[in-house]
Parts: C-alpha cells; sequence; structure tokens
C-alpha cells in the first residue's frame, strides 16, 4: 500500500495528472485510444476474415499484422501504464479494473493461439482452415468488445477518478 | 462566423442536394444510363454526409437562441423534430446508397432491388426535408404562418429531440451503453479501413484490394454506429459540443474522411489494384492522408475536455 502511495505521489504520476499541458495526461490517454484502436480493429479484419467474410483475402500476407498489432500492444500497454500510475489507489480498488484486465489478457492469449493454429502453418493458403479457427475468431471478438465495455464502465463504476 | 452562419450557409444542402440527386436518379432509369445511376448514388452519400454539420450547426443555432425571446422556441423546436426524423431517414438514404455503389462495385452491375431501396428512402427524405426547411424558415417568418391551420404533429413522440435527450442524459445506463458501442464502432471502423489503406500503402501486397474491399462494410457499421451514439450526447448536451473547438474540428476532418471512404469504395483506381501489384504514388498518398485523417478524428475526438469544454 505504502509503495502505490509512493509511486502515485511521485513526480511522473503528478506530471501525468496535474502536468496541465496538452502533452500529459491528454497526449497519453490518447496514445492509449489510438494503441486500442489499431490492436482491437486490426484483430477483428483477422476475425472476420478466420469467420469466412472476404474469403478471397489470402491468410498469409495477413502475417505482416501481426508485429504491428503487438506494436501498438506496446503503446496501449505503456500508456495505461502510466494512466494507471497516475492515478493508482482508486484503480486498484475498482472491480471492473481487474475484469478489463482479464478480458485484456484472454483476447491476447487468443490472438497467439490464433498465429498459432492458423498462421504458423506452412501451406497456410492451399489447405482448409482448422476447425477451431471460427471458435478461436468468435472468442477474439467477444473479448476484445467485452474489453473495451470494461474499460468505459471503468469511468462509472468504482470509485471514480480525482482527474479533471 | 457562429452557428447559426454556418446553418444558413449548410441548410440548403440536404434539402436541394437531394431534390437534385433524386432527380439525377430518375434521371438515369429513364436514360438507362449506369454512370448517371452511380452518380446519383455518390450525390446522396455527399449530401448524407453533409447533412450531419447541417443538423449539428442547427442544434447549435437552437443552443444560441435559447435564451433570445424574440425568436418563438415552439417554432424551434418543431423545426428541430422534423430536421430530426428528416436527418435520421437521410442517413438510411446515405448507408443504402453507399451499400448500392459497394455492391456495384463487387458486381459491375446494380442490384434492381438496392436500388429500389434507395429510391424509396429517397423518396420519403425529400418530402420529409421539405417539410423541416419549411418549419424552419416559419422560424424568421411567423408571419406567413396560417393562424387557422393548427401546429401539425411534426414525429412520434419517442423520436422527438426532447425525448431523445430525456433518455440519453436521464437513464442511467443510456450513457455508458452509447460510450462502449462508441469505441467498439471506433476500433471496428478504423481497424478495417487501416487494412484497407495498408494494402494500398503497399504493405501486405499479396492481397488483391478487390478481396479487402469485401470488409467494408464493417467499416461502415462501425461509423453508423459512432454517428448514431454521437449525435445522442450532442442532443443530450448540445452546449458541451456545439461550441466546442475541438468537436468543429472532429467533424471537419470526419467529413474529409468519409470522402476517402466514397473513394475507396466506388472509384477504379485502388480497385484494379491486383495481388503483387504496387498501387500509383497518388493512391498511396490518400492512403496515408486517410489513416492520418481518422487519427485526427480521433485525436479531436479525445480532446473535447481538453482543448474544449465538454465533461
Amino acid at each position: 500500500m505504502d509503495f502505490i502511495l509512493r509511486l502515485e505521489q511521485s513526480g511522473f504520476a503528478s506530471w501525468v495528472r496535474e502536468g496541465g499541458t496538452l502533452w500529459s495526461y491528454p497526449a497519453i490517454l490518447f496514445c492509449h485510444t489510438i494503441g486500442l484502436a489499431t490492436l482491437s480493429g486490426l484483430n477483428a479484419g483477422i476475425d472476420l476474415r478466420l469467420l469466412g467474410f472476404a474469403r478471397r483475402i489470402p491468410l498469409a500476407p495477413l502475417r505482416t499484422l501481426f508485429p504491428l498489432m503487438w506494436f501498438a500492444f506496446a503503446i496501449t500497454a505503456a500508456s495505461g501504464s502510466a494512466l494507471l500510475i497516475a492515478d493508482m489507489s482508486a484503480r486498484l480498488h475498482s472491480p471492473i479494473f481487474y475484469v478489463k484486465l482479464a478480458f485484456v489478457a484472454l483476447a491476447l492469449v487468443t490472438m497467439q493461439l490464433i498465429k498459432r493454429t492458423v498462421f504458423n502453418r506452412k501451406d497456410i493458403d492451399d489447405s482448409a482452415l482448422p476447425s477451431q479457427a471460427r471458435l478461436l475468431a468468435v472468442m477474439s471478438i467477444f473479448f476484445w468488445i467485452a474489453a473495451t465495455t470494461a474499460g468505459r464502465l471503468m469511468a462509472y463504476l468504482g470509485p471514480v477518478s480525482g482527474l479533471d | 462566423m457562429n452557428n447559426p452562419h454556418v446553418h444558413l450557409l449548410l441548410n440548403h444542402v440536404p434539402t436541394i442536394g437531394t431534390v437534385i440527386a433524386f432527380g439525377l436518379l430518375i434521371l438515369s432509369f429513364i436514360r438507362r444510363d449506369e454512370g448517371l445511376k452511380r452518380v446519383s448514388l455518390e450525390v446522396f452519400f455527399v449530401i448524407a454526409v453533409l447533412t450531419l454539420p447541417a443538423y449539428i450547426t442547427g442544434v447549435g443555432t437552437e443552443f444560441t437562441f435559447e435564451t433570445n425571446d424574440s425568436i418563438s422556441k415552439e417554432l424551434m423546436a418543431r423545426h428541430h423534430d422534423a430536421a430530426l426524423i428528416a436527418s435520421v431517414f437521410m442517413l438510411l438514404t446515405g448507408i443504402t446508397s453507399w451499400l448500392a455503389l459497394w455492391q456495384w462495385r463487387r458486381l459491375a452491375r446494380f442490384r434492381t432491388g438496392s436500388l429500389a431501396c434507395v429510391v424509396l428512402l429517397s423518396a420519403i427524405t425529400l418530402a420529409l426535408m421539405g417539410r423541416a426547411a419549411n418549419m424552419g424558415g416559419e422560424i424568421r417568418h411567423p408571419e406567413i404562418l396560417d393562424p387557422n391551420v393548427p401546429a401539425a404533429v411534426v414525429s412520434p413522440a419517442w423520436l422527438s429531440a426532447s425525448a431523445i435527450k430525456a433518455l440519453v442524459s436521464g437513464a442511467t445506463w443510456v450513457w455508458p451503453t452509447s460510450e462502449a458501442l462508441h469505441f467498439i464502432g471506433l476500433w471496428l471502423l478504423f481497424g478495417i479501413l487501416l487494412i484497407a489503406n495498408l494494402r494500398l500503402m503497399g504493405l501486405m501486397r499479396g492481397i488483391p484490394f478487390s478481396a479487402v474491399h469485401r470488409l467494408l462494410p464493417w467499416a461502415v457499421l462501425g461509423l453508423v454506429l459512432n454517428t448514431v451514439t454521437g449525435m445522442g450526447w450532442v442532443l443530450a448536451a448540445a452546449n458541451q459540443y456545439v461550441e466546442n473547438y475541438s468537436f468543429f474540428w472532429k467533424i471537419g476532418l470526419l467529413l474529409l474522411a468519409q470522402l476517402n471512404l466514397l473513394y475507396i469504395t466506388v472509384f477504379e483506381g485502388p480497385w484494379k489494384v491486383g495481388a503483387n501489384v504496387d498501387s500509383p504514388i497518388l493512391q498511396r498518398t490518400f492512403a496515408v492522408t486517410a489513416v492520418g485523417l481518422w487519427i485526427g478524428v480521433m485525436y479531436f475526438g479525445r480532446m473535447l475536455p481538453f482543448l474544449g469544454n465538454a465533461f
């Protein structure tokens, strides 16, 4: 608890919170939005392809998107950590925050499972999709929707941030 | 320039634009001219896109004159209700026109059913827009009102501006639910258009653009979700948006980004980018610009409370 308070009162945390410039809290929040839009959005595109829409898209070139999605995840996680430090005790006391983290973790695991079972095959575009592909795609979309919803609800459920 | 000024500039677009597009569509049937059909549907899409700022500045105008006793609140509210239902039908006309154009690009011909839907919806829109415009004129010209004619019922009670305002700001679950939907719509829209534009930039060269084109309706679904939820907030809390400089930029960039969406949906250039073909420099520039515009829309959306006065 002491550690959390010290982190929350650190110079960095108060800069994020009270910096008063567009480069502190607003810019970090924006990075979080761009990161999540790229990460969830590209996932959604891959999921829709696996669900049978746009079957004419060959799978092999879509592999390019995975490094991009991990890069987007890095931006989202880094900005998310900064936002967390700025408001740590409120967030850590809010159950919905853990729900959100759990759904993000499940979504990332699903993304890796899709990479392994669908995209890491040698004859990727010459054979039928593996049988789990559709289920994984449905799970992926569901987890991203759930993570987004839980993230939004953080502003309404549990202790409300002292920001603004 | 303020909301009333911009509204007076834009308010003719939905009415006169629909008349022109509708006329062109009918003419295209008489002449059996496929090119003209395409043009009229493109005009419908652009008119629908421009209806959004016409509507928002209208809300801003009502907000500006809220405390001005020389203008009838009752006439403004009637005009607003009429404009709201007309804008809903305009949105439907825009979506249907877009879908018809998307199908045309894929099948190289128009589907009769889709064209029939556009004709029906645009005819309804035309009538509703004409009525809304007429009621707008009466706000500044109450002398033309016939005192012997009772005021008409403008729209069903649940679709009046005040009912939606009460719903969005009254029921506790509506605002958070719209926020969740707005963010889901945001990543759906951005993700699909990012894949399409990255292909045009030269990534994933093994995919023909025509295959990515199949996913575009999902992006439009995201766009519609966000337009509807966003308009709910504008209605419920006009003061947070209509004089917000960040919102002005958000909507401005959104208009340009939507034109780019029309471009990649119907134009020959992107469609012809086959597998392992590089797109020409102009299309790469468009693709980079499009992604930049959508990022800009998100930036100014996020900045609503920081650059402007929201929340």
